[in-house]
């Protein structure tokens, strides 16, 4: 298993990059002979990147069309626009798939198993990267082992130890399984993470006398803030479309989540044929989310761009 | 997390501190491991049954009226209304118990933790997608024999025993293994070839009886660009609802019933390769849809009700699934599948006819009595009225249909039933052997013959080893016709 | 540094790793356990039966099917989705014009891309599978739609129908629907990379495509590692099973003939279908080694890689 060990950060790469971390931009021209290129180059990658956008766009923009359009038309002819704005389309997807409630019990989940997740994946992945322990080792490959086991698999034993501590169908029951099941990744990711930061700060913290929580907690946290939100984002991703584990683990229909709504509406399109209400519902889980992802996009950027080259 | 806080620390903790902090760690989790591995499969033995309520003439099962019936519904083709009406039938007869009821679409995920546990739902509609293997639940002695019921007086007409008022075919179809009846099949589906009479007047033909009928009332549609078949192509286990009643009547029962019993070489009768290359000549000849292989059974169901193809081999549940698309014009109708030619053994007119929508009552319910008097009541002429009525199926209980209004479909359905008379076939694989019937003889073994990517003798050889496998592998429960 | 150490260790430790181990590792175990009887999943009785279920995976032709399949995600999907979002991302951020004062830019509306590509990452890969299933159609999707309209007509694949096709289709849905997230990852680290270091490369003669393989490459490589496993994870699990189970061909996905059939998925259906889950219990410990052996190839690739450099 020593193959599989997370190499420390890359300074020994390009030492240049350590020191000299701030984009320094050079006031002199570049050379004429590379100007050509230049412009072949920016016709074709425009070109490029026009048609991926368009390729990511379309199935986007179709869909939200589609989700006004009557079910013999989504057949008969899917590329037209809808005749009228068939708004019912959307009241019964609201309320067949209980849009409100699940929107609000998802976000409970989500937000709750966010916090819990990056605090409780940042301390562990504190500790197994900054301190010297007997046993550190096999607890670090227990964790990050737990990428690879297949979710399916727990489900059944997973449901008793639950029933046992009368946290089925719970909110903050299925907050705590989130957690334990986003923690693989998460400890991963801020382990290395983690590794990468300075230690001269932290002993300079630890010197002037404040407790290893505290150090923690005022100096390293805020350090790692670019780290937080990058792993942040795929937890968020992760745990907003999780599906497998609510279905078996939250079956109480007062505390469903929006996955378990879409899926539900997916599933019954196959036996009632309901494709607009389905393509409403989905277009309604889809622009809070974007929405989300557009206002923020910024922070979103900045923090992944602290945090990506380290 | 802060827990370092709390205590004041001289010197740093040395070896001794460590060794007693994990001795301590140590005797919190040796218990709590105790306590996890009582955790591991549930508690299993946990019998509690309600109590029985008294018999009368308005209560012959003995239903407990205050115990709560819990009811789980697989929310499908079918929807819920129907059931819901029904409960509300049983809330009146005993104002006391409750009905705890709950749809869901994902029947396995969500019950079979509580199969596990020893604490399933009274009553189950177990259907769909994600249907329990019903081999297996009556291997493993899970149910609840539904004799009482079937000996319980009708509610229409309590000089009946249910068993008395139910179509041919439904009290066998719940028998595994002799006389115990485990299921009962709500709803009863007639399987054969669906197509538009609309269509087909357009065409100046009518439905053809003989295999040379059909090739020439394919040739006229193609000739109109009308594509004569289409099926479910990314489900072809749809082919057999007319290939395998062709194939009884090609052949008889008895090939069928070979077929059923995974008996050696029951796919090589001849009666199965004659229909195998019938059915192979339609793709041969064109007269399949474009792009019908990759098209799932709503898409192929679309395509004919917009009337690019003419033939859909289907079952009744069609004409409420596809309803959406279907135009007010379309004069819906279903024939019993074309046969070859005057030599074939049974009359044109044999049928597939069965029940479908199996409801359960588990070994370990805690109210099996609420659960039968619940049946009891969907199998009174009103509540099957109304589920007739509302998602345009046949139920269970023969007759039931008088004084209603039936939708086109329906009514051909009703009809072909009675031109059928005795021969009705019904063959088994689907309930027996569902991984077999669906996922090998359908989509490698048929699908792909259908496709044009394998000739019928190959698929026949294919089918046959699939036979072969399933009649030896240990894991399956095997059972025979009677 | 050692004082109050190993108070603070265990106290940082134990409720994650308490969490862990109750939700996740102790589930686990018992299933591994339940590999070695005959449980249906269907009831709580069950017998011990030793390595039967191993030795039936040995001879099961299904299981090879999908062990195949499962190991080709595993090496296309990350090698074809962190290759097209780096080159994205490259694009991005050094495709652009050259402005006055800059050696290297990104393209004009580089944040507008970066939006759009992100677009399909929001969305529930259930719902991006239904999508995609429009579009696959042979008769009026999209794709086929289109040949018709460029004049193509003679060419209408069946797609999801075609067993040669099928798991083709599948892959490229997996990547329209991650690749976005690793564009944004990878510009947010090459935004990061000094100038200097281009102007430089650029000065020694080096044209952009080979400053991709000398700079930015290397310094993303920590980025490019994490995303590769990630995604080989995706496609080993919950990802390829969602999107075969809702598209392809058959009761419950994974045809034509087996042609798309992936280990998880055959975890289900064993599971949840035919009512065996002692041996679902089995391929799904096979699929827990695979996923092992790719974490642990593509950290070692990823190390002999970094000693070049």
């Amino acid at each position: 298993m020593k193959t599989t060990d997370i190499p420390p950060a890359d300074d020994e790469r390009i030492p240049a990059l350590r020191t000299d971390r701030v984009p320094v931009v050079r006031k002199t021209a570049a050379p004429a002979d590379t100007k050509r290129e230049g412009t072949v180059l920016n016709v074709f990658s425009h070109g490029v990147l026009i048609i991926w956008a368009i390729m990511v766009v379309l199935p986007l923009l179709w869909a939200v069309m589609t989700s006004f359009k009557t079910d013999r038309a989504i057949f008969t002819s899917p590329w037209s626009l809808p005749d009228a704005l068939h708004f019912e389309n959307w009241s019964r997807a609201w309320t067949q798939a209980h849009m409100s409630d699940y929107f609000l019990n998802t976000v409970l989940v989500v937000g709750g198993s966010l916090v819990g997740t990056l605090l409780f994946g940042s301390m562990a992945a504190y500790v197994l990267a900054r301190f010297e322990f007997p046993g550190n080792r096999f607890l670090y490959f227990l964790f990050i082992g737990g990428m690879s086991f297949p979710i399916i698999l727990a489900l059944v034993p997973l449901f008793y130890v639950m029933q046992n501590m009368a946290l089925l169908n719970t909110i903050h029951g299925l907050i705590l399984v989130y957690i334990a099941y986003s923690l693989p990744f998460t400890v991963f990711f801020l382990t290395a993470f983690f590794r990468t930061l300075p230690t001269s700060v932290a002993e300079a913290a630890f010197i002037d006398g404040a407790s290893h929580t505290r150090t923690f907690f005022q100096v390293m946290l805020p350090m790692a803030k670019p780290g937080l939100i990058s792993v942040g984002i795929f937890n968020f991703l992760g745990q907003w479309n999780q599906y497998l584990l609510p279905t078996v683990l939250n079956t109480d229909p007062d505390q469903k989540v929006l996955s378990q709504g879409l899926v539900q509406l997916a599933v019954s399109q196959g036996y009632k044929g309901d494709w607009s209400g389905l393509f409403a519902g989905l277009v309604m889980a889809m622009l809070p989310v974007l929405a989300a992802y557009v206002v923020f996009q910024r922070q979103v950027v900045a923090g992944l761009t602290a945090g990506a080259v380290k | 997390m802060g827990s370092t806080s709390a205590q004041s620390n001289e010197g740093g903790l040395g070896r001794r501190d460590l060794i007693k902090r994990s001795a301590a760690v140590g005797l919190i989790s040796v218990p709590a491991m105790g306590f996890l591995s009582a955790c591991a499969s549930g508690g299993g033995t946990s019998n509690d049954q309600v109590e029985k309520g008294v018999k009368s003439e308005k209560n012959p099962l003995g239903v407990n009226e205050s115990a709560e019936l819990d009811f789980v519904l697989f929310d499908g083709g079918f929807g819920q209304q129907y059931a819901k009406d029904a409960i509300k039938l049983f809330e009146a007869n005993y104002p006391k118990a409750k009905v705890k009821f709950t749809p869901t679409q994902k029947i396995t995920t969500e019950l079979q933790p509580r199969f596990n546990g020893g604490t399933p739902p009274d009553l189950i509609d177990n259907s769909g997608a994600e249907q329990m293997d019903m081999g297996v639940l009556v291997g493993q002695k899970q149910l609840t024999d539904l004799t009482p019921l079937l000996d319980a007086p009708s509610i229409d007409d309590p000089s009946k025993k249910v068993r008395d008022t139910l179509r041919p075919g439904i009290v066998e179809m719940g028998q595994f293994d002799g006389e115990p009846c485990w299921m009962l099949n709500y709803a009863y589906t007639v399987y054969g070839v669906w197509y538009s009479q609309k269509a087909l007047d357009s065409l100046d033909a009518k439905y053809p009886e003989t295999w040379d009928e059909m090739l020439a009332v394919c040739e006229k549609a193609k000739k109109k660009d009308i594509a004569p078949w289409t099926y479910a192509g990314k489900h072809p286990y749809y082919l057999p609802f007319s290939l395998y009643p062709m194939i009884g009547k090609v052949g008889g029962r008895e090939v069928l019933d070979a077929i059923d019993n995974l008996e050696p070489k029951a796919w090589e009768h001849p009666a199965v390769k004659a229909c195998f290359e019938a059915y192979y000549e339609l793709f041969k000849k064109g007269y399949i849809l474009q792009g019908t292989p990759g098209l799932d059974h709503i898409q192929s169901q679309t395509a004919w009700t917009e009337g690019k193809a003419l033939f859909l081999p289907n079952g009744s549940w069609v004409e409420n699934e596809a309803a959406k698309t279907m135009p007010a014009d379309f004069g819906l109708a279903v024939s019993a599948p074309t046969g070859l030619d005057s030599s074939d053994k049974l009359p044109f007119g044999t049928i597939w006819a069965a029940g479908g929508e199996p409801f359960i009552v588990p070994a370990k319910a805690k109210n099996p009595e609420a659960a039968m008097e619940q049946l009891r009541i969907m199998l009174s002429e009103a509540s099957s009225k109304s589920f007739t009525q509302s998602v345009k199926s046949l139920s269970a209980l023969n007759g039931g249909t008088t004084g209603i209004e039936l939708s086109p479909g329906l009514k051909s359905g009703v009809a072909a039933l009675e031109k059928a008379g005795t021969n009705v076939v019904n063959p088994r694989l689907q309930d027996w052997y569902v991984a077999l019937q669906k996922e090998k003889i359908g989509v490698a073994g048929i699908g792909e013959m259908m496709a044009g990517r394998a000739t019928p003798a190959e698929t026949i050889k294919k089918i046959q080893k699939f036979a072969d496998e399933a009649a030896k592998d240990p894991n399956i429960k095997h059972y025979k016709h009677q | 540094m050692q004082h109050g150490k190993y108070r603070f260790i265990v106290g940082f430790l134990v409720v994650p790793l308490a969490l862990y181990a109750l939700f996740v590792i102790w589930p686990f175990i018992q299933s591994i356990y339940y590999s070695l009887t005959d449980w249906s999943g269907l009831s709580p009785e069950f017998g011990f039966v030793g390595l039967d279920n191993y030795t039936r995976l040995l001879d099961d032709e299904i299981f090879w099917k999908s062990l195949q399949h499962s190991l080709t995600f595993a090496v296309v999907l990350p090698l074809v989705t962190v290759g097209f979002a780096l080159f994205l991302a490259f694009m991005l951020n050094v495709g652009g014009r050259r402005r006055k004062g800059a050696a290297v830019t990104g393209v004009r509306g580089s944040s507008f891309y970066k939006i759009v590509y992100f677009f399909p990452q929001v969305l529930s890969i259930v719902i991006v599978a239904l999508l995609f299933q429009f579009a696959y159609n042979p008769n009026s999707g999209a794709i086929n739609s289109f040949l018709r309209a460029v004049g193509l007509g003679s060419v209408q694949p069946d797609w999801l129908g075609d067993p040669d096709l099928a798991l083709i289709c599948v892959m490229i849905v997996l990547v329209w629907s991650t690749v976005g997230f690793f564009v944004v990852l990878f510009s947010a680290g090459m935004a990061s990379i000094p100038r200097d270091f281009y102007e430089a490369a650029l000065l020694d003669g080096a044209n952009r495509f080979t400053t991709f393989f000398r700079i930015t490459l290397p310094l993303l490589w920590d980025t490019v590692q994490s995303g590769w496993i990630y995604m080989g994870i995706l496609a080993l699990g919950a990802e390829s099973f969602a999107v075969v189970q809702i598209m392809t061909v058959g009761p419950s996905g994974g045809g034509p003939d087996y042609s798309t059939i992936v280990m998880p998925l055959y975890v289900y259906q064993k599971a949840f279908r035919d009512g065996q889950a002692a041996y679902a219990t089995t391929i799904g410990v096979a699929l827990l080694l695979v996923t092992l052996a790719f974490a642990a190839v593509v950290m070692k690739l990823g190390r002999r890689e970094r000693l070049e450099f």
